[in-house]
């Protein structure tokens, strides 16, 4: 019983000999995989959400979702005041702004990684969108909408310091794209006193006369 | 904008040049030679054959970008000119590869540091794989002509204070630095090499070998992907393609056909190895994709009292070879030492942290220096390299298990890397690894350094050099091609770029690419003409 990763008792999985569980890429990638289609077939939004309407979501509704999908939003909605922090602003429609912009850019950057890295991060996904595997595998209890910062927080320095490496990896996946996403943008380039490309190239460049 | 750029006039000029996107039917056509990808090795051969009279078909499944698309922006650049939208890794995901996928290939977006193949590597290819030709007398007529066709030489500004802390930490500890050569000609001193030089200075496939070949009547098609070389008895019939869309990811589902007399690939140390065996090419002693080098890097950030601005200035200029080969070519691993640039969206991917941690990160860019250590894989027989093989839809993953030898020659390189930043100043120190915290002394990072745990994952792991996988040798039981490229089985068939070098290079590789490249294309025109 203690050995079973799907327990739901949170108690007894807590117990659970975290090595011996998802110990090797290969049974994680196959129970990743069991994941995605228990996921797809118990309703959790597997198609890309497409254009969201501006009111219901605070998203610029002229963005078109090519790989996310609605649950996949709510996750990074829930995750990115833990990975980003103090460096989002803190005025509330500058900080929607700012989460619903990196999503768009999580999403955009994504849609360019191909279909074998886009397999992986819908495994991964799936994993935290689907309720049962949130709680065993993430031990995130409450649904990712009802997430407060600090929980999500405290799952992803579980998934930084875990002695697993498919945690690890996870963590890298989720933070890697969101930290790109985020201090990468013009906008948030300021966080890092990037000053941007050199002024007297931009004034001198063909390219940037048309811009 | 004026037609000052090369591809920009060419373009005008009437090169023959098809975008696969704009294709809306299917298409054969026929050369002497198809050259597959557009990097060091497939511009190189594609400007020398065509050059010779030969009429030449380039493909690359990258686009084709060039000055108007340069505009040192990391996220646009990211996305569209490396592989796998800069999200490609290792398939346990355990090592990031930054590896290029547009025309001029990696050179199109490498740091410019050009080195000849290390004599001690050369030697070493010639003792244990039977590549006499290639000593180092012998190849150095050919570092000559590319260093002179791509204009590469020791950098002649002072370095940016990124790299001039590596030659002050060395200068310091008696370390051994020097001044890299760099493909460069008018260049600017910005710091964006890594997003498409935007002034057109440097000297890449880019700018000198695709138009040399272009202006030779070869034809180019970009955003087009070599899927398979197909097989009549002994020898390859034709190339099936298939194109994708504008945005280079999506397959339009239109099909050309390639036919020639030759065909070449020069599609990357993991692209080539994937072609082939996507198309069944004979493989009779199981050596397709075996061998598989990267240079593993691992990397140190310093917060200096001084201003670095680590993303302005050439990105790589110092460089020391002090623990390179002190070993020996084949003892303990030896290392390189480098320096990376450092712009926002490439720190935050590589610096692992979240929240107030990450933010304090990044709010010291202004001031971060970084080392990276280049790890010579290959020459050990506890380094044997890595596995290219496919996925279940046919792309081609790199499968690279890090053995205790080399995590030991990771440690050392973060003793080594730490003890430099220390040495020229630095006011903390941080490994490139999940547990490491930020050490304000060179005894306090010693110690962490020793209690660290060296595992996939936990330590952060980057790739910029992939080679091997189709290696060359004077033996068909040990190697994939002859010293000449050529394919041991078939007989219509030559490989071109770095996936033939039968250990890793123990340099940055494209000279060594540019180099094997121009020597193989004379023999292999002199063949065809």
């Amino acid at each position: 019983m203690n050995d079973h990763p799907a327990s739901p008792n949170p108690h007894e999985f807590t117990n659970l000999d975290r090595r011996s569980f998802l110990k090797t890429g290969l049974g994680g990638a196959l129970f990743l995989g069991t994941v995605s289609v228990t996921a797809g077939l118990s309703g959790c939004a597997t198609q890309p959400a497409g254009r969201l309407s501006a009111v219901g979501t605070r998203m610029d509704a002229s963005y078109q979702f090519r790989f996310l999908t609605r649950d996949d939003i709510t996750l990074f909605e829930a995750l990115l005041p833990a990975i980003i922090g103090p460096g989002l602003p803190e005025q509330p429609q500058a900080r929607n702004i700012a989460i619903a912009g990196t999503i768009e850019r999580i999403d955009a950057g994504i849609h360019k990684f191909g279909p074998a890295n886009q397999k992986e991060l819908r495994r991964l996904f799936d994993l935290l969108n689907f309720g049962l595997t949130r709680i065993t595998v993430a031990r995130v209890w409450p649904s990712w909408p009802n997430v407060t910062t600090a929980e999500a927080d405290a799952f992803l320095e579980r998934w930084r310091t875990s002695g697993i490496g498919l945690f690890n990896n996870g963590y890298i996946a989720l933070t890697k794209i969101s930290n790109v996403a985020f201090y990468g943008y013009r906008d948030f380039w300021h966080l890092s006193g990037y000053p941007g490309p050199p002024q007297h190239a931009v004034d001198a460049l063909p390219q940037f006369k048309n811009a | 904008m004026s037609l000052t750029d090369r591809i920009a006039q060419g373009l005008e000029s009437g090169w023959k040049v098809t975008d696969g996107a704009s294709l809306t039917d299917n298409l054969t056509a026929e050369a002497d030679v198809v050259v597959i990808g557009t990097g060091a090795g497939g511009g190189t051969t594609a400007e020398i054959l065509a050059k010779s009279g030969l009429s030449v078909i380039l493909v690359e499944e990258g686009r084709l970008y060039y000055q108007k698309d340069f505009k040192m922006d990391e996220l646009t650049s990211y996305a569209n000119l490396y592989q796998e939208g800069m999200s490609r890794v290792t398939r346990d995901g355990a090592i990031a590869i930054l590896q290029g996928r547009c025309v001029g290939g990696s050179t199109t977006v490498n740091w410019t540091s050009s080195f000849r193949t290390p004599e001690p590597t050369l030697n070493y290819w010639a003792e244990h794989f039977g590549l006499e030709a290639l000593r180092p007398d012998a190849m150095a007529p050919w570092f000559e002509g590319r260093e002179e066709r791509h204009s590469m030489a020791p950098w002649q500004m002072d370095p940016n204070v990124n790299n001039d802390i590596l030659r002050q930490g060395c200068e310091k500890l008696g370390y051994s630095w020097h001044i890299i050569p760099r493909n460069v000609k008018g260049c600017w001193n910005l710091g964006y090499c890594g997003v498409g030089c935007p002034t057109n200075a440097k000297q890449g496939a880019l700018l000198t070998t695709i138009p040399g070949a272009l202006d030779n009547n070869a034809h180019l098609f970009h955003s087009l992907r070599a899927d398979r070389l197909v097989m009549n008895q002994d020898r390859i019939d034709h190339l099936q393609a298939t194109a994708f869309a504008s945005d280079g990811i999506t397959p339009t589902g239109i099909q050309v056909t390639l036919k020639a007399r030759h065909f070449v690939v020069a599609a990357s140390a993991i692209g080539s190895p994937g072609l082939l065996l996507r198309s069944d090419i004979p493989d009779p002693y199981g050596r397709l994709g075996k061998r598989s080098f990267i240079h593993p890097v691992n990397a140190s950030v310093a917060q200096m009292p001084q201003r670095v601005d680590p993303f302005y200035g050439a990105p790589q200029s110092i460089y020391s070879d002090e623990f390179n080969f002190r070993n020996g070519v084949d003892g303990p691993v030896g290392y390189k030492l480098e320096v990376p640039p450092l712009h926002p969206a490439m720190s935050s991917g590589v610096i692992p942290g979240h929240g107030e941690a990450q933010l304090n990160n990044m709010a010291g860019l202004p001031h971060m220096q970084s080392v990276i250590a280049l790890l010579r894989d290959g020459f050990h027989p506890e380094s044997p390299g890595g596995t290219v093989s496919l996925r279940d839809d046919g792309s081609p993953v790199l499968d690279y298990p890090v053995t205790d030898y080399l995590w030991s020659g990771l440690r050392n390189a973060f003793h080594t890397m730490a003890e430099i930043q220390f040495a020229a100043g630095a006011e903390k120190v941080r490994l490139m690894h999940l547990d490491s915290d930020w050490y304000s002394s060179l005894a306090e990072a010693k110690a962490a350094i020793n209690k660290l745990p060296m595992e996939p994952h936990r330590v952060r792991l980057f790739t910029a050099h992939q080679m091997g996988g189709c290696g060359m040798g004077s033996n068909p039981q040990n190697s994939v091609v002859n010293g000449f490229g050529e394919h041991h089985q078939v007989g219509n068939l030559s490989i071109h770029d770095a996936s033939v070098f039968p250990t890793s290079i123990g340099a940055n590789p494209q000279l060594s690419v540019y180099a094997l490249a121009a020597r193989n294309s004379a023999r292999l025109a002199q063949r065809l003409g």
